[in-house]
């Protein structure tokens, strides 16, 4: 086929296009509407609906332009009394089976059937005779069906089987019998199941969060970005009387094309749930009571000082990745005015070695979209699909076009694409990156340079390293469950020896919304606003929490959930004289240790900037008033220091704490060199039954941790102690039987569910769900005892 | 001589007269004052008065909470809120007509397509309290009840004309 370009003429007008595209892709780039039902950029074509009919000169029938291919000197009329007719008769067959009860239907008012029928249907129904009714189903908390309205077009499957990856709806029966359905009646579990809610041309599909919730034409749309994983999605955010109603995607093809993951898009529920906390509280006495603003703060302002007023060393901030960049940095301009040095916001990490040594601003490294174009890639420590599914979708993308993607977990995991998965306790890992490492003969000193040389080359080992080293562009890619790993310092020296010597890059996926924004905000003990080194090093997160200090701030984060060691936070925080913790939800974990509770805003009700995994900076309005008394972060951050005497602390707007940072940091990248060939001591071992700690995709942060809808679907497992059958029998205990599980003198009682995704010589116990709220770290020995 | 024209014009009165004579000529004529309240003018079928909201004869309410008549409202007087009552149906779970707000164009009637709201011919009603404006989903319903068989029979009576 020649690059030239053929001419065609619609409607009058001439257009040029590469021989073989779609009509229908023509005409949408020229703005010729077409009507369609089943044709989607996104997906495969189908052309079953034959809403798209148009008349070709010298064709004797209307043909389809979804599957019409353009060739030289074509002449479509799109409105030609024949096209009408076609498209009027098409609608016509469409409707007979379509209720006609749109006044009671949720997509009524932004459905496409609607607005196909009155711009290309008849007025009034010759049909009067019975209709079809297909049986509601179920198919799980997120979407609401109603098949009656179902009209075939098959997006929904077709997104299952090329986006998701995983067949869960399909279509069954023929001609007027057909109906969609979950092939095993059971529900839609994917991550990314909502967009089947926005592809459904009709209300067949809908939103069960919002269902009734609003009409369209109610609903104001403003932009935003979603707030939960690092790939910062582009949101379309709907509200009504100032609430938030429902969460869309906003089309932008370098980030999240037009899909959304169900996290992102159902987790505005937490919003409005009952545990806001909308009035300032503060402890007297050891009783919890609201007060105004100015008490609270004037409490806090004081606690702080008398406890760290002296010694700046005694003050410690730990503050959320979730946090907005503007709240970070003045967050750690606050910690560093009080003459501390102890800020951090790596609050699920435990192994700070490296710092100093350590990747300046990690990040992706590539581009969202570049992703796509990989050829290899291995992951180490990463649920991909769950942690990140829009750069899973990517990956798989990657994947079906011939990238080799292997992964290097403590636990097996569901994946949509074919990868090669090496599946050991923590300890071995290290092992087997060691073992790529040497079969990559990556160069490597000291302590690692003795592992390496102790390593086995294993066969899969040889072919990783192969896979890599004949990759144009490959990547080793470091996942939350690496950054969680009591050896991080190790993989990451490793893996970036291994990307050095095979050529390829080294990649961090970055677990929280703004993770990336954190570095450069400076939210490091080490490192300072534009990722620069300071000179005087404050304590880590670890150390903050191991060697207590007798003022804490806390932001956005919970003890029980977003921590790493939730008993070491706990103990530390009630040990402290004065604990100032900023939240939006007043939560037991919080109630139990702090001293004063400010309410902040949450997403959607402050302006704001997130950085996301390749480094765009992201700034968004507040949208909907923040509930009751509560105000943005960077506000109550700024009256703080004002209260507290610092400097540098008269901005009157987002933007101007935005501006007072870009000044620092604007021309900041992702910088992922890592400055050691050696790291220290292996951490993590073989020995006693190691506990592997994920954190599940609906515990990630305090937000979604409160949307009920998405806490109703089967991926929010309660807690439980997983081991495999192997593992089980050598521990002599049954399935479904309660175990006590002990961890550091914690213990927590858990059921026993046997799970083939864990490895022999370790028990997956996912941290930040309640009941494990009181165990120890993520990963660590743990004994287990029968209840 | 016009001097003389205005003073017989004066002593005999003529310009009253005059005047008199209309106000005789209607004081004999038929009276068409209406002797309100004990008589009523008459009244046409499509008379837009009080809301009420109309019951299927099962007593099942007809309103679905489509919410057409709130956004073709062009007072913006009326608000609903929905919800999914416990067998599933989308229903209303709040509707309130704000009469201060009305201007009783009858557009709400006209767009409901299972002739859930309606006017009334129901025009005698006052507010001593202030809320006592908001017709509430009860109250609508309560005037519906009580006038449905005037109610449908204005319906019928136009259903020709529609
Ligand atoms: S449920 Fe919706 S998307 Fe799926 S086939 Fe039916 S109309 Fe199409
Ligand atoms: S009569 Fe007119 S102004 Fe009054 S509620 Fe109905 S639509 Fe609104
Ligand atoms: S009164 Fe009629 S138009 Fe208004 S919401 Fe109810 S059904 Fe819809
Ligand atoms: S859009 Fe072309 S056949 Fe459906």
């Amino acid at each position: 086929m020649t690059d030239e370009l053929v001419t065609i003429e619609v409607d009058g007008r001439e257009l040029k296009a590469k021989p073989g595209t779609m009509l229908i892709d023509v005409t949408d780039a020229a703005g010729i509407n077409i009507p369609r039902f089943c044709y989607h950029k996104k997906l495969s074509v189908s052309a079953n609906c034959r809403m798209c009919l148009v008349e070709v000169e010298k064709v004797p029938k209307p043909l389809p332009a979804c599957c019409t291919p353009v060739n030289e000197g074509m002449k479509v009329s799109t409105r030609s009394p024949m096209a009408l007719g076609a498209q009027k008769g098409t609608m016509e067959f469409l409707l007979i089976n379509h209720p006609l009860d749109c006044p009671i239907c949720d997509q009524g008012g932004e459905c496409e059937l609607q607005d196909v029928a009155v711009g290309y249907g008849s007025d009034v129904s010759r049909y009067s005779e019975a209709k079809r009714v297909v049986p509601q189903r179920d198919i799980g908390p997120l979407i609401a069906t109603d098949f009656t309205r179902c009209i075939h077009c098959t997006r929904c499957v077709r997104f299952g089987a090329e986006i998701a990856g995983v067949r869960e709806l399909g279509a069954t029966g023929r001609g007027e019998h057909m109906t969609i359905g979950t092939f095993v009646e059971k529900s839609v579990d994917s991550e990314m199941s909502g967009n089947v809610i926005d592809l459904c041309p009709v209300g067949s599909l809908t939103a069960k969060p919002s269902r009734y919730k609003a009409r369209a034409w109610e609903l104001t749309q403003h932009d935003s970005v979603a707030p939960h994983d690092s790939v910062g999605s582009n949101i379309h955010v709907h509200t009504r009387n100032n609430r938030v109603v429902r969460v869309h995607p906003k089309e932008n093809e370098s980030i999240n094309e037009i899909w959304l993951s169900d996290r992102d898009r159902f987790s505005y529920e937490g919003l409005n749930s009952e545990d806001r906390l909308t009035q300032p509280m503060v402890r007297k006495n050891g009783e919890w009571q609201e007060v105004e603003w100015q008490e609270a703060l004037e409490f806090a302002v004081k606690g702080l000082q008398s406890a760290a007023g002296s010694d700046g060393d005694q003050l410690a901030t730990l503050v959320s990745a979730n946090s907005t960049l503007e709240e970070l940095y003045l967050a750690q301009k606050l910690t560093r005015g009080m003459d501390s040095g102890n800020i951090d916001h790596r609050l699920r990490q435990s192994d700070f070695r490296l710092d100093g040594n350590d990747s300046p601003v990690p990040g992706l490294g590539i581009t969202i979209q570049g992703i796509e174009s990989l050829d290899a890639a291995l992951l180490v420590g990463s649920n991909v699909r769950k942690e990140q599914p829009i750069i899973a979708h990517r990956l798989r993308k990657a994947a079906k076009s011939g990238a080799k993607v292997s992964f290097i977990n403590p636990l097996w995991i569901d994946l949509h694409f074919e990868a090669d998965q090496f599946v050991s306790t923590p300890a071995v890992m290290v092992d087997n990156l060691a073992s790529i490492a040497k079969a990559a003969s990556a160069k490597l000193t000291g302590n690692l340079a003795k592992l390496v040389k102790a390593a086995e080359v294993s066969e899969t080992a040889k072919s990783v390293a192969e896979q890599l080293k004949s990759a144009n562009n490959g990547v080793i890619m470091l996942g939350n469950q690496a950054a969680a790993h009591p050896d991080y310092s190790l993989l990451v020296v490793l893996a970036s020896a291994i990307a050095e010597a095979t050529n390829t890059s080294l990649s961090y996926i970055p677990a929280l919304s703004n993770s990336v924004g954190a570095a450069l905000a400076g939210a490091l003990p080490h490192r300072g606003p534009a990722a620069s080194l300071v000179e005087k090093c404050g304590a880590n997160a670890q150390m903050m929490q191991s060697k207590p200090r007798k003022a804490y701030l806390l932001m956005g984060a919970e003890p029980g959930f977003d921590f790493w060691d939730p008993s070491l936070i706990n103990s530390a925080l009630d040990q402290a004289e004065c604990v100032v913790a900023l939240t939006a939800y007043h939560s037991e974990s919080l109630a139990s240790c702090a001293d004063v509770m400010l309410p902040i805003a949450g997403f959607a009700e402050t302006s704001g900037t997130l950085v996301n995994a390749e480094g765009t900076w992201q700034s968004f309005n507040g949208l909907v008033k923040p509930q009751g008394d509560a105000r943005p972060a960077w506000k109550v951050l700024r009256v703080l220091g004002n209260l507290l005497d610092i400097d540098g602390f008269d901005q009157n707007s987002s933007d101007d704490v935005l501006e007072e940072l870009k000044s620092h940091a604007a021309e900041t990248a992702i910088d992922n060199s890592v400055s050691t060939k050696t790291a220290g001591e292996l951490n993590s071992s073989t020995e006693g039954l190691y506990r592997i700690g994920d954190v599940p995709m609906y515990a990630s942060d305090a937000l979604v941790r409160r949307a009920s809808s998405l806490q109703r679907t089967n991926s929010a497992e309660p807690a439980a102690v997983r081991l495999s059958a192997n593992q089980a029998k050598s521990s002599d205990v049954e399935e479904e039987e309660t175990l006590v599980v002990v961890q550091d003198g914690n213990r927590a009682q858990l059921p026993l569910i046997i799970d083939p995704r864990v490895p022999d010589g370790a028990v997956w116990i996912s941290s930040a769900l309640p009941g494990t709220e009181k165990l120890g770290g993520q990963f660590g020995v743990v004994t287990l005892e029968k209840a | 001589m016009t001097v003389f024209k205005n003073y017989i014009k004066s002593l005999f009165l003529l310009e009253l007269l005059k005047g008199l004579r209309l106000t005789g000529r209607y004081f004999f004529a038929k009276k068409f004052t209406v002797q309100y309240p004990e008589e009523r003018a008459p009244m046409s079928p499509r008379f837009r008065g009080l809301h009420a909201q109309r019951r299927y004869d099962n007593g099942e309410e007809r309103c679905i909470a489509c919410k057409l008549c709130e956004a073709t409202c062009p007072a913006l007087a009326i608000t609903i809120d929905v919800e999914a009552r416990e067998d599933g149906s989308r229903r209303t779970s709040r509707y309130d007509i704000d009469l201060f707000k009305c201007i009783f164009c009858g557009f709400c009637q006209e767009s409901c397509p299972v002739d859930a709201i309606v006017e009334t011919r129901v025009y005698e009603y006052a507010f001593e309290k202030r809320g006592e404006n908001i017709m509430t989903k009860d109250k609508l319903l309560a005037v519906g009840d009580e006038h449905e068989s005037q109610i449908s029979a204005d319906i019928a009576a136009q259903a020709k004309y529609r």
